[in-house]
């Protein structure tokens, strides 16, 4: 017993020093020596990248988007429309804003899936995945409390679907924790129905508080990708590899002007809110009937369809079993070669393809 | 003319005998005018798979009836008078500024007059060839017409078919996309000069160092 304690001090500190070796925190080790394996899966490593390079534009136009904005229920859906229709390219910020959440969403998926595909979680990266997965959860919450702050019809009925949910998770817990998801809700909610509170709160926690926390765990994340540096990423040994800089970096220089004009047409082009019905976009009327088609972001449709099918419990059980994994994929799938990795990772992308664009024929064929 | 609560009642009784006739010109109107078109709805749904309203033609997303903002219930004196003018506007031609009708609403009375609106109620799909492809109210490169065929707002400009818009718009920022390309990629040529650069340097001095 006497001894159990400074074992597991001394585990714990020769962990933490593998994660975190202090003589490798230095410019040299970092960018100068680090390599980048080249191989059939070499573009995963660029995933990481474009993901910074939407959060980076979020961050720019959503800072230009504060100058106009007011998060007040009767000020906020007009100010969107000034920005809008009034405000010198405000349309295109907004929408930049609009597409960047979308492509930082997609390419965080796609980033997470390849990490996993590469094996790029094995030791000594575990701190890497963990805080990814992290960022990812991050991410999504970003696109939850975003999604009010238009105050339009779609708005606040799918964030009164959403905190409903938070709320439904009592049903699946002991009667000593059924009381804590309704406090959840209300604290989220602020008030008894949404209203004011609601749109204070998600606003606080869109420009304040999960900036803060992204900005921290994306220190975090990156200061582990440059100190273990990129993964070997394919089972067999490759004898080509790059320098991390200058070559990868021009490389990725050149994939952001790129990915950076592709978002610059299609937002100047198309407007992110062409895809919903116009009654959605209408602003929200709190005596009025809640509008049909009201559904979340596509992102969240991988867990939407299934909760239309499925009963609650189930998809609780299902969710947690599927953070579970996430966050200890690191000792599950230690010893698993990167092939049956692969198989996964596909198998997941192919569940998320089919769930986001068929998930409503799906969801009429089992129900209809 | 039209009893509003605006008038002046000097004795309960008229009070009385004016909220009578205010109920019951404003239940036959409600009756006769109130109940829109949803013929035409029905059809732009069906056609485009979109969600619609009625605010596609209507002031009131919910339409002509009720109390609301640009419904029958709402409407002053005056309003009155020009909603009883379009209403007689059956043949095209005639300028309609109508209190219930939004500008698609009421181009769509004065272009087609509304015996031909009604006519089209039969066959909605008629309403757009009728109407023509001309008419842009919202100028975002897409006509009224195909607005109402693909279930979109045909006065909001920032809303309409994803792809329509696109092959519009590309056209029309052709020179900002071209002006965009030149920035960003000068800016990576210069960013990989500077690294270069650097990196020149930084040989240089080693180079000199041995």
């Amino acid at each position: 017993m006497s001894s159990g304690h400074p074992r597991t001090s001394k585990n714990l500190l020769s962990f933490i020093a593998d994660r975190f070796p202090v003589d490798k925190l230095n410019f040299h080790h970092m960018v100068e020596e680090k390599r980048v394996p080249i191989h059939r899966m070499s573009w995963g490593y660029y995933t990481g990248g474009l993901t910074a390079l939407f959060f980076l534009i979020q961050v720019v136009t959503g800072l230009f988007l504060l100058f106009y904005y007011q998060p007040t229920v009767s000020d906020a859906n007009i100010s969107v429309e000034f920005i809008s229709h009034h405000v010198a390219g405000g349309a295109l910020i907004r929408n930049m804003h609009a597409w960047s959440s979308s492509c930082m969403i997609f390419s965080a998926i796609v980033h997470l899936l390849t990490a996993f595909a590469m094996k790029a979680f094995d030791k000594p990266r575990e701190i890497t995945w963990i805080s990814g997965v992290l960022l990812l959860l991050i991410t999504f919450a970003f696109g939850f409390t975003g999604y009010l702050l238009p105050w339009n019809q779609i708005a606040v009925n799918a964030t009164k679907v959403g905190l409903q949910s938070v709320e439904d998770l009592s049903q699946c817990l002991p009667p000593f924790l059924a009381g804590l998801p309704r406090v959840l809700r209300e604290t989220f909610q602020g008030e008894a129905s949404i209203g004011q509170s609601t749109l204070g709160r998600f606003y606080a926690m869109h420009i304040v508080l999960l900036p803060l926390a992204i900005a921290s765990l994306l220190g975090l994340h990156l200061l582990c990708v440059q100190l273990h540096g990129m993964s070997k990423g394919v089972d067999k040994e490759t004898d080509k590899s790059e320098r991390f800089f200058p070559f990868f970096i021009f490389k990725d220089l050149f994939i952001w002007a790129i990915v950076f004009l592709g978002l610059f047409t299609v937002s100047i082009c198309v407007p992110f809110d062409s895809f919903l019905p116009y009654p959605l976009l209408a602003p929200y009327d709190p005596l009025a009937a809640t509008p049909p088609g009201i559904k979340p972001e596509w992102y969240f449709y991988f867990v939407y369809y299934p909760l239309e099918m499925l009963p609650f419990p189930v998809i609780v059980a299902l969710s947690n079993i599927l953070m579970a994994v996430l966050f200890l994929t690191p000792w599950i799938f230690k010893g698993t070669s990167r092939r049956t990795l692969q198989t996964l990772a596909l198998s997941a992308t192919a569940y998320l393809i089919v769930m986001t664009l068929f998930g409503e024929q799906i969801v009429h064929f089992v129900k209809p | 003319m039209f009893p509003t609560p605006m008038l002046k009642c000097n004795s309960p009784s008229v009070f009385l005998q004016v909220t009578f006739a205010s109920f019951i010109m404003s239940f036959g109107l409600c009756i006769q005018v109130g109940i829109a078109y949803p013929e035409f709805q029905q059809f732009s749904e069906k056609n485009s798979g979109r969600t619609t309203n009625c605010a596609s033609c209507h002031e009131n997303a919910t339409g002509p009836a009720g109390n609301g903002s640009g419904q029958i219930g709402s409407l002053t004196i005056e309003e009155f008078a020009k909603l009883n003018e379009a209403r007689t506007a059956f043949e095209p031609g005639k300028d309609v500024d109508s209190p219930i009708l939004n500008r698609f609403g009421d181009l769509l009375i004065k272009k087609l007059g509304k015996r031909k609106v009604l006519e089209d109620r039969k066959e909605p799909a008629k309403l757009a060839s009728d109407y023509g492809f001309q008419s842009d109210i919202d100028q975002d490169g897409i006509p009224d017409a195909q607005e109402f065929l693909d279930g979109t707002d045909p006065q909001n400009q920032h809303h309409g078919d994803a792809w329509r818009l696109f092959v519009v718009n590309i056209n029309r920022y052709a020179p900002h996309i071209i002006a965009a390309a030149i920035g960003v990629l000068l800016l990576d040529w210069g960013f990989a000069r500077m690294i270069g650069g650097f990196m020149a340097i930084k040989r240089a001095r080693k180079k000199r160092s041995t």
